[in-house]
């Protein structure tokens, strides 16, 4: 029973951290159209560099890696998710000013690759191919938590983090900006047209986005306090694109229910069940299987997802406006009353 | 200053001059040293035959393509191979040969986005001047549903705009220009594959904007449109311009004739 549990609160964490990654991946694919198929590098920059602050000085460890600040948590994680945005400057710079849609794509996952290569193989960064261990778990001291009750103490602490976060997101995809986002994604010559600066806006996206990869990496970090190359191999991009896929492009609940759906019910439920006999490891290969299906199938039957993006519609809109601007309504009345609709 | 920080205030007879544009791809020629001025405050065709090279010019004015070589001014400013959201501030909006609606969004948001300067577009003002954001959103909700109700869209506000017909789409884009408070407007085929009732009031709009202030210049083929509302007209073959004037002056010019006014005379003279 007490397993159960534990595989429970497991299970939850992975449900709000895939909640987060996808809030990242859906403002930059979802909402502003730009194929991040480096999205998991940004992850792993936010884990590693979380993880690297949070530990002492390397000296004496056992292992080689940069900083070693004994950061504590949320500062760490703070750090994690502003170092993955900084990079996404970097990357914007040299990818998104020229480049368009399929060769951004190329670009992005070829920049996905040597970011893996370098963290595999450069020890002095992040330890190579061992990767980082002993990272200190948050808030343990403070609650006097053991390795169990740490569980679901942080499993809800992420629950909270991703809250804070949704409402974060929903203010950003609700305004002005977020409707240009979405403007740049559907014709990017027209919102140029209509005066969009589209490389600035695009930026502003890779950066907010880049901030919950960083984030949600951080706290995959922190929950097992351990990271290594094994544990975001470049095709895991495509695991946060099924998860929004899935759930529903632009949509940010649909996000968390395909976060439910793809990494809680099919990534790490099956990571659970007993393996079969003699066939040690078939059950991961059948979970990448099954993901790849998923994914066509949704994309041939349901494109839209399991939530659709919602239509904003015009009486949203104006529900939104301050008193000084309540004679739209008055004129929306009238148009109704007598107009040509 | 940054570019998009200059502000323009169109005074002068002209709006906008072009000079000796070029542009080929991989070696076809397709526009070849074009040079005219489009009057303020006027509206002015831009005809010719098909592949005479109008709508690279038109997207070269507008900046969504850079040209080889040649000079564009708007006013007194010289603009060549501004990037396209540094010209649409200055105030030349612009509509596509084919409809471009931005599909996912309403009809109402389409309109939404057009405005040059929104708060509600910085991060920061999201956050910390959300009560500046929502009455500047208040604002251009008003005046795009009252722009709506004028093109008669109004009945669509809640529509994703790729749900809508072809003229509607047309009508979309003009209504999303006027949105931007444009100073210049360039059209390009705004007739095209509508129906003649619909054809008619396009062109009441048109005038309307002109009566407004606005210069306009518009690629079409009508040319009894064109002869209905322009005050202007610029000839446009094999790249070059070949003649300005008034289209029943043009009627007359040997080379305009042969060029283009001929073939779709007879082309209408055959139906």
């Amino acid at each position: 029973m007490t397993q159960v549990f534990y595989y429970i609160f497991t299970l939850v964490f992975f449900l709000f951290d895939y909640f987060i990654l996808a809030m990242g991946l859906n403002i930059q694919y979802g909402e502003t159209g730009i194929l991040n198929f480096a999205y998991i590098g940004f992850v792993a920059i936010g884990a590693y560099v979380t993880g690297a602050v949070s530990l002492p000085d390397s000296a004496g460890t056992g292992q080689h890696y940069i900083l070693g600040l004994n950061m504590p948590f949320p500062f760490n994680l703070l750090v994690g998710g502003l170092t993955a945005s900084a990079f996404a400057v970097l990357v914007a710079l040299i990818s998104l000013r020229r480049l368009r849609t399929d060769y951004l794509a190329m670009v992005l996952i070829s920049l996905s690759l040597v970011l893996y290569d370098i963290c595999n193989n450069f020890v002095p960064l992040f330890n190579g191919a061992d990767g980082l261990y002993n990272v200190p778990a948050p808030l343990a001291g403070v609650l006097k938590l053991t390795t169990n009750s740490f569980i679901p103490v942080f499993a809800i602490v992420t629950g909270i983090i991703a809250m804070i976060l949704w409402f974060v997101m929903s203010r950003i995809t609700r305004s002005p900006l977020g409707r240009t986002f979405r403007a740049i994604r559907d014709d990017e010559t027209v919102a140029a047209a209509l005066g969009k600066n589209v490389f600035r806006r695009q930026l502003t996206a890779m950066l907010i986005g880049s901030f919950y990869a960083g984030i949600g990496g951080g706290l995959i970090i922190q929950f097992g306090g351990s990271f290594n190359p094994s544990a975001w191999l470049p095709g895991e991009t495509f695991v946060v694109f099924t998860v929004i896929i899935v759930g529903g492009v632009g949509n940010n609940i649909g996000l968390l229910v395909g976060s439910l759906l793809v990494e809680t019910l099919l990534v790490h439920l099956p990571a659970f069940l007993p393996a079969i006999p003699g066939h040690a490891g078939l059950i991961e290969y059948i979970d990448a299987m099954l993901i790849g299906v998923l994914l066509m199938v949704m994309l041939w039957f349901r494109p839209q997802g399991v939530i659709p993006e919602r239509v904003r519609k015009s009486s949203a809109l104006t529900k939104l406006m301050p008193v000084s601007s309540a004679d739209v309504l008055v004129h929306e009345n009238a148009l109704n009353e007598g107009g040509n609709a | 200053m940054r570019k998009a920080d200059v502000s323009l205030s169109l005074k002068g007879e002209w709006a906008l001059r072009c000079e000796g544009i070029t542009k080929a791809f991989m070696g076809v020629v397709a526009v070849n040293g074009a040079t005219f001025d489009v009057p303020r405050g006027q509206i002015t065709a831009l005809i010719g035959p098909n592949g005479a090279g109008k709508t690279t010019v038109v997207n070269i004015l507008s900046g969504s393509m850079l040209s080889d070589s040649g000079t564009e001014h708007i006013g007194e400013l010289e603009v060549s191979n501004w990037e396209s959201h540094d010209i649409a501030s200055l105030g030349l909006m612009r509509t596509f040969q084919l409809s471009r609606e931005l599909g996912g969004l309403t009809v109402l948001e389409n309109l939404l986005v057009a405005p040059k300067i929104q708060a509600g577009e910085s991060l920061f003002n999201v956050f910390f001047r959300p009560g500046q954001v929502r009455r500047e959103e208040g604002d251009n909700v008003n005046r795009a549903l009252e722009i709506l109700q004028t093109y008669g869209l109004y009945a669509l506000r809640d529509n994703r705009a790729r749900e809508l017909s072809g003229g509607q789409k047309k009508l979309l884009e003009i209504s999303r220009a006027v949105m931007a408070s444009p100073q210049i407007l360039l059209l390009d085929e705004p007739m095209a594959g509508v129906n003649p009732a619909l054809i008619e009031k396009i062109g009441g709009y048109i005038l309307d904007l002109k009566a407004q202030g606005m210069t306009i210049l518009m690629v079409e083929h009508n040319l009894n449109v064109v002869e209905q509302i322009c005050d202007h007209v610029i000839v446009l073959a094999e790249g070059r311009t070949l003649a300005t004037g008034l289209l029943s002056e043009l009627r007359e010019n040997k080379e305009v004739v042969q060029a283009y006014l001929g073939e779709v005379i007879d082309a209408s003279t055959t139906r």
